[in-house]
């Protein structure tokens, strides 16, 4: 008799130690799943994506930051001047990110320039933000002022007439991350976004855009 | 002795049952697709038996993503990043030399006077290297910046890792 009560606790003691050790081992594997879940979610904050555009169907991007408040920076330009998005308030602006390397970027340049000049005395302005991805460290005096120097050839060849600063990166994930260049915001005089653009589209595209910020 | 007729030892069991369920749906979301994509991957070879001391080819095959592209190493341009395979100093491995692929001229559809010197789909490097004895687990790197029709991506560096048997 004494034997069999032995053994019936060996094996409930077994049986409770096997059922805790699964407990723990999935209750590890949920919190797992749940922080690798969190990392995923946090990565996809802010992305944008691709929706149809009611009736034509054709597909347009569509940022988390319309409607919304366009985030603040001040960034610095070619002259190591700081230029704030806030001074630009009471105007419609356009920020462009855009990097050096970027064909589409350089091709959509002349019609920002074109489009800028047009709607300038309507209280437009353009704001070029250099975006070149390659991870610079503050400290890289060098590499900055390559930087720099290749930003500063492309706005005197091209002729560009607004302003441009540099390390778009700094700010990339307030907008979105910026995973593809170019990429446009649209934004209207009380600092509303009221479109956003990701890649090349059109010059007819931009414009419409543009009114929009201008309220037109 | 039948354990289900203990409320305890079934329960517990049961709970189990439920907790390993449970896990098995956490487990099936997690292999969602993942929405970014490398543009460029390695593919072969994983490992390599050269001869010590002596420069030995070495064919690196990559594949880039439908529908992309990446500059070839010598661009149409001088502000587009090349594609540059490299070996980081003190693995044991030396990049003796490495030749490049000759680029596929492309124009985008905005700009068809401009013609862009790119890979697409799948190309090889030929490196020749040369290692000191032993066997040497390489990171090595490719530099490339990738674009489509109408928008790139930033520059990025993967790694290439190389097991190289050196006899």
């Amino acid at each position: 008799m004494k034997s069999f009560f032995v053994r019936r606790n060996t094996l409930v003691l077994t049986a409770v130690v096997l059922i805790l050790a699964i407990f723990a081992w999935a209750g590890w594997a949920n919190w797992e799943y749940r922080k690798q879940a969190a990392e995923r979610l946090l990565a996809g904050a802010g992305q944008g994506e691709l929706v149809p555009a009611p009736g034509s169907g054709t597909p347009q991007y569509v940022s988390p930051l319309s409607s919304k408040p366009a985030p603040a920076f001040a960034l610095e330009d070619l002259t190591g001047k700081k230029v704030a998005l806030a001074s630009y308030r009471g105007k419609a602006v356009l920020i462009n990110f855009w990097a050096t390397w970027c064909a589409p970027c350089r091709l959509e340049t002349p019609w920002l320039i074109e489009l800028r000049n047009k709607y300038a005395a309507q209280g437009f302005e353009i704001l070029g933000v250099d975006t070149e991805g390659d991870d610079l460290q503050k400290s890289d005096t060098a590499g900055w002022a390559k930087d720099k120097a290749a930003v500063g050839k492309f706005v005197t060849e091209m002729k560009v007439p607004y302003p441009m600063v540099v390390d778009g990166d700094s700010i990339s994930r307030d907008y979105g991350g910026l995973d593809d260049l170019p990429a446009s915001f649209f934004v209207d005089r009380k600092g509303i976004v009221v479109a956003a653009q990701v890649g090349l589209t059109s010059e007819s595209e931009i414009e419409g855009n543009i009114k929009k910020a201008l309220n037109q | 002795m039948n354990i289900w007729k203990r409320p305890f030892i079934a329960t517990m069991t049961a709970l189990a049952v439920i907790a390993l369920a449970a896990h098995g749906q956490g487990s099936s979301a997690q292999s969602r697709p993942l929405a970014k994509t490398d543009a460029v991957t390695y593919l072969f070879p994983a490992q390599v038996s050269v001869t010590a001391g002596k420069p030995s080819p070495v064919a690196l095959h990559f594949r880039i993503a439908q529908g992309l592209h990446i500059n070839s190493h010598t661009p149409s341009e001088d502000y587009l990043i090349p594609t540059t395979f490299s070996i980081p100093d003190g693995a044991g491995v030396r990049l003796d030399a490495a030749t490049y692929p000759v680029g596929t001229q492309m124009t985008l559809p905005a700009d068809p006077t401009t013609k862009l010197s790119v890979y697409t789909g799948e190309f090889t490097i030929q490196a020749r290297i040369v290692a000191t004895p032993g066997n040497h687990l390489v990171q090595a790197k490719l530099r490339y910046q990738a674009c489509d029709q109408n928008q790139c991506l930033p520059p990025k560096t993967i790694t290439v890792p190389i097991d190289v048997i050196a006899k």
